[in-house]
């Protein structure tokens, strides 16, 4: 575990670090070289601001309420989103990982941190950090536990380790007691851990995390 | 309406998938350095193939080089139960791996 | 496979399988150099200038020493920099120079 897990909010006029300093200095030598324009970064981080996990869980939440939707998702998990309006910047493609009451579904990327950005956002730190990329693939039962996720044995788990252009995202289950919720309602029941895999959906969670 | 397939068209190398859902294969026991895409855990290990992913796709090991061109390859999503890949295994036996590869790194079992 | 071997045949950034501790549930609002690092490379991308694929690529060429030093960003941007030099968009002085020139402004709105 590298020094620089925990990185310090810099105050205003604290002076730029080494690699702030050379980010810095590679893009305004692209933009003087023209090979980027000047505003696309900018543009980019509005694109990256605009996917947060609240999307995914709308995506859950429809699912969830209308049957022919899931089906398209589960058939082809990209078009399912672009019918929502979400694209896919990346051009990666998407398989959505139904939950049932004999699997559970998790998902990780062993060799980076490949994560389905366009539609959850960015990952958090601990996704891309050794002790969930390496433990994952090995002991998942053991990693869910640390999640206070316990699956019982009669429950298959499957781990999806993402090697290519394809992005994973699980549906999780719908919690009972829902049945007259509404789309919205659902959808701020589903967090990103849930959609990552280590946690279930339950109604005593509000907050899209 | 019933379109049965017209007759005579012979596909380009690489278009048709070499595996299908259900078969079973191997993945190649080589160890290139520099970069790769199969991770060493899998190495050699057997599974079922779950799914054929389409269109076939540019081999993406070779893309981290900037080539971006050349012959396209299906990937596999693969079914590898978690008890074959780590030795004694405490989870439950149906636990298992999905994992997409290239079919340059399968042979058939 | 001897230990030399390992370490050329087992990428640094690989780590399926590997003995690990607990995960500790870190996460952190990105600074905003290396939200502007994200959105680089994903601009990088649209201009094939490099693609995601050659950034892992270049991310893995650093070796285990720095892999391990570096954070997450860090490793892009300094991974983004050896590419280029290799693609001879920038050179390493054009990059050292206008470093140097970035550095500097701070200095002076310091002392203005």
């Amino acid at each position: 575990m590298h020094p620089h897990d925990h990185t310090p909010i810099l105050a205003p006029d604290e002076a730029p670090g080494y690699y702030e300093v050379m980010e810095t200095a590679v893009r305004e030598l692209l933009i003087e070289k023209h090979l980027i324009g000047p505003d696309e970064i900018r543009r980019q981080i509005e694109v990256l601001d605009s996917r947060t996990p609240a999307l995914g869980a709308q995506v859950v939440a429809k699912a969830w309420v209308d049957p022919e939707f899931r089906a398209r998702l589960i058939a082809n998990g990209r078009k399912g989103c672009e019918e929502l309006g979400i694209t896919f910047y990346d051009d990666t493609e998407l398989i959505v990982l139904e939950n049932t009451d004999k699997i559970h579904n998790l998902i990780v990327c062993t060799l980076c941190s490949c994560y389905p950005r366009p539609v959850l956002g960015l990952p958090p730190d601990w996704y891309k950090l050794k002790p969930y990329r390496a433990r994952a693939v090995k002991e998942p039962r053991k990693v869910l536990a640390e999640f206070g996720t316990p699956i019982d044995d009669d429950v298959e788990i499957r781990v999806s380790d993402s090697t290519s252009a394809v992005r994973y995202l699980v549906l999780p289950l719908r919690p009972a007691g829902t049945e007259e919720f509404s789309e919205g309602e659902l959808a701020s029941l589903v967090t990103r851990d849930a959609m990552i895999g280590v946690t279930k959906v339950s109604t005593e969670r509000r907050n899209i995390q | 309406m019933n379109m049965t397939s017209i007759g005579g068209i012979v596909k380009a190398d690489g278009e048709a998938s070499r595996f299908h859902a259900g078969d079973r294969v191997a993945i190649s026991t080589r160890f290139p350095i520099g970069h790769y895409r199969v991770p060493l855990y899998i190495r050699g290990k057997t599974g079922v193939v779950e799914s054929v992913t389409e269109p076939p796709a540019v081999n993406n090991e070779e893309e981290g080089f900037g080539r971006n061109a050349g012959m396209k390859r299906h990937y596999y999503r693969l079914a590898i139960p978690l008890a074959e890949l780590w030795p004694g295994y405490t989870g439950s036996a149906n636990d298992g791996l999905r994992i997409e590869v290239s079919e340059s790194w399968l042979e058939r079992r | 496979m001897n230990a030399s071997q390992n370490l050329i045949q087992r990428l640094p950034t690989e780590l399926g399988g590997l003995p690990a501790g607990p995960i500790e549930r870190i996460e952190h609002q990105l600074l905003p150099w290396e939200k502007r690092c994200h959105a680089l490379a994903d601009v990088l991308d649209y201009h094939k200038l490099i693609n995601t694929e050659e950034k892992r690529c270049g991310v893995e060429a650093l070796g285990g020493e720095i892999v391990g030093a570096l954070s997450y960003y860090e490793r892009w941007i300094v991974a983004f920099a050896n590419i280029l030099f290799r693609k001879q968009l920038i050179t390493p002085e054009e990059l050292a120079v206008k470093m140097d020139e970035v550095a500097a402004r701070h200095g002076r709105e310091e002392n203005a």
